[in-house]
């Protein structure tokens, strides 16, 4: 009773004043929505980085030679399925591009040459057709999965599956066509044209590949996967414990120890097993800062973007946390004028009845009123800044967390910083406040 | 036994190092049902006395007691309690709250009290039929002349059903007319309903309206004088 009253008694000195109060609540108001947005924004930079990354596939571990000596030989992807445990599919990789004509167009392509557990390791799926099977790339078969830009350009719309383009002047089939990916996500997938590998050897006219695929069945076994494979490709090289001096070849002591392009693990020498000082000085290929075979866990490129960017949405949020923090103060600024300008109210009310609680109660919900109905402004005003920011380029998202973070703290804030107000409110002596 | 017994009642103020003293051993005793107006000039310590019984401030010396019960010691949330069932004020400046009307201001001490919405509406109905102002329910201060903003104050009070109303210079902004038709009012509720009333003010004519005037001099009682 007495409560529903104190309610009303102090959403009428909120209501009494409205352009004191209105200032005031558009201090918090500010505060809120600028760290509703400013998170929004450092929030959706991260999302868009973490989305492009996983678009790319999960659990997927990119071996690559840097070397024309070191590349690899087709049948080595499914080797590696069969001798690393927890991998479960493999592609060797071939890039290359041709020119493709379609009834009276042409144009250069980029083609993509895969084996068929493609889809499964990058995570694609067809709109329409099929992917092509093992036994195409068996036979080197003329078949073509397209991107979904080319796909959707070629007959308007409508599924060219079925039909025939060619590249290079060779005929092929048009099996399927993926799904969209988005712009710039999974290596700008869309805008390729995919064969199989053996068919993309024959073009580029190679006998090897420089790219292997493999995806891991989860993060753990790719994080295990990783140290098996950079074992067997140290071998490979030449360059395991057993036999650590390099022999001779320029392509088995091309290693650094250093940071590959990624941030996965190149493959290299430990130090441990090169224990004479001079032969460190004697293995020019480390100053050479050029890597022969990196070993890269997509997983892990997708954490460090994601950490990075944490560190940005936390900076601003804690610069808007400023803001925020200024307009409580503003609260507890037009609550100390108020308790003088009001005195002599305080002083009737003590003397028909009112308790210090009483005061105190009413004072403290109408810093808490102020508070929270600026956290509600500025709640709305973010959520509408980051729409804006959204159709104005900028990837923002609302972050639950932050509405709660920022609506949290300007409660906390009025609460806060109406608690002394209110005190001294309940503190002056009716007979004083009467005086007044 | 007296509604009001003073005893040795003393006030003093420290200011800096000199001490003021506003009241000193001061007597006095007043009946349930009477009327009593307390004058002397400005500075005599009328307001002192009156702020003193009505509970606002504390004695420094003496026994104040109030319907029975020793008040100078109690806690300052059992004051409001008292101020709030026993005692009605009516102040020379009205004291209502500007953003309240006629009926939001006279219910501020019922709602205090704890007392329900609707019983609260018939009281301070009655009220303020009871002062002439029925028609002014939803009239803010600022929309009333000051008669009846003073009406609506001792409405106020009246809703308390208080036994005592307390009364400081409850004519001293008002024009002697006004002031005359407020002090019939006064008259009125004491003999209808047997409201104690003690007025603190400094025109001879309104203080005739009492039965007793108990002159103030320097913090002293100077003399008591029974009317008519």
């Amino acid at each position: 009773m007495r409560f529903i009253f104190g309610a009303q008694m102090a959403w009428h000195g909120v209501a009494v004043n409205p352009l004191r109060s209105g200032l005031t609540m558009l201090g918090v108001a500010i505060g809120v929505a600028s760290v509703i947005s400013l998170m929004g924004i450092g929030e959706g930079a991260r999302l868009a980085v973490v989305r492009q990354f996983e678009s790319l596939g999960s659990n997927v571990i990119v071996i690559k030679a840097h070397d024309a000596k070191a590349e690899f030989q087709p049948e080595e992807a499914r080797e590696l399925v069969e001798r690393v445990s927890g991998l479960r599919y493999a592609s060797p990789v071939t890039r290359t591009n041709a020119v493709m004509k379609w009834r009276r167009a042409r144009g250069q392509v980029d083609i993509l040459g895969v084996s068929s557990d493609f889809p499964q390791l990058r995570d694609h799926k067809l709109v329409s057709g099929r992917f092509f099977t093992p036994w195409h790339v068996e036979q080197r078969s003329p078949v073509a999965v397209l991107g979904y830009n080319i796909g959707a350009g070629l007959l308007g719309g409508r599924s060219p599956v079925g039909q025939t383009v060619t590249l290079n002047g060779q005929t092929f089939r048009i099996v399927g066509v993926l799904e969209k990916k988005g712009e710039g996500q999974g290596e700008g997938i869309d805008d390729k044209i995919i064969i199989p590998y053996t068919t993309a050897m024959k073009i580029a006219g190679k006998r090897t590949v420089d790219e292997i695929w493999v995806k891991a069945e989860s993060a753990k076994a790719a994080d295990l996967a990783i140290a098996q494979l950079g074992r067997i490709y140290r071998r490979k090289l030449g360059l395991d414990n057993k036999a650590p001096v390099p022999t001779g070849g320029e392509q088995k002591q091309g290693e650094t120890p250093g940071e590959g392009p990624g941030t996965g693990k190149p493959v290299e020498p430990k130090p441990a097993p090169a224990p004479e000082t001079p032969g460190k000085d004697s293995t020019p290929g480390l100053e050479l800062g050029k890597d022969i075979i990196t070993i890269t866990n997509l997983n892990t490129l997708v954490e460090e973007a994601d950490k990075a960017n944490r560190v940005m949405t936390l900076l601003l949020g804690g610069i808007a946390a400023v803001s925020l923090l200024v307009g409580g103060l503003g609260i507890m600024n037009i609550m100390l004028v108020a308790v003088t300008e009001r005195t002599g109210e305080i002083g009737v009310r003590r003397a028909l009845g009112a308790k210090r609680s009483d005061l105190l109660m009413q004072f403290l919900l109408e810093a808490l009123y102020l508070s929270g109905m600026g956290a509600a402004a500025g709640t709305a005003a973010g959520l509408w800044g980051v729409g804006i920011f959204n159709r104005y380029g900028l990837t923002a998202v609302v972050s639950l967390e932050a509405v709660k973070v920022a609506v949290l703290v300007a409660l906390g804030c009025g609460l806060l910083f109406g608690v002394y107000p209110a005190w001294t409110a309940a503190s002056v002596p009716p007979v004083e406040a009467l005086r007044r | 036994m007296p509604l009001i017994e003073l005893r040795g009642i003393t006030r003093w103020y420290r200011n800096g190092r000199v001490v003021i003293n506003a009241l000193s051993d001061i007597d006095l005793a007043v009946g349930k049902g009477e009327f009593v107006t307390i004058m002397g000039p400005s500075g005599s310590g009328k307001s002192t006395l009156l702020n003193i019984i009505g509970c606002l401030d504390r004695p420094s010396g003496g026994e104040y007691i109030l319907d029975g019960m020793r008040v100078e010691r109690l806690s300052d949330d059992k004051l409001s309690e008292i101020r709030n069932r026993y005692i009605g004020f009516v102040f020379q400046s009205f004291h209502l709250l500007p953003g309240l009307d006629a009926m939001g201001n006279a219910e501020l001490p019922l709602i205090y009290r704890g007392v329900g919405a609707a019983e609260r509406r018939r009281r301070v109905r009655q009220a303020l039929e009871a002062v002439g102002l029925s028609d002014r329910i939803h009239h803010k201060p600022s929309e009333l002349s000051g008669g009846e903003q003073q009406r609506v104050a001792i409405a106020r009070a009246l809703a308390q059903e208080p036994l005592l109303i307390l009364a400081d210079e409850p004519t001293g902004a008002l024009d002697s007319k006004t002031g005359r038709t407020i002090m019939e009012l006064f008259r009125k509720l004491n003999a209808e309903r047997g409201i104690t009333i003690i007025m603190v003010t400094h025109d001879r004519d309104m203080a005739r309206y009492g039965h007793r005037i108990v002159k103030l001099l320097d913090g002293r009682i100077k003399e008591e004088e029974l009317v008519g």
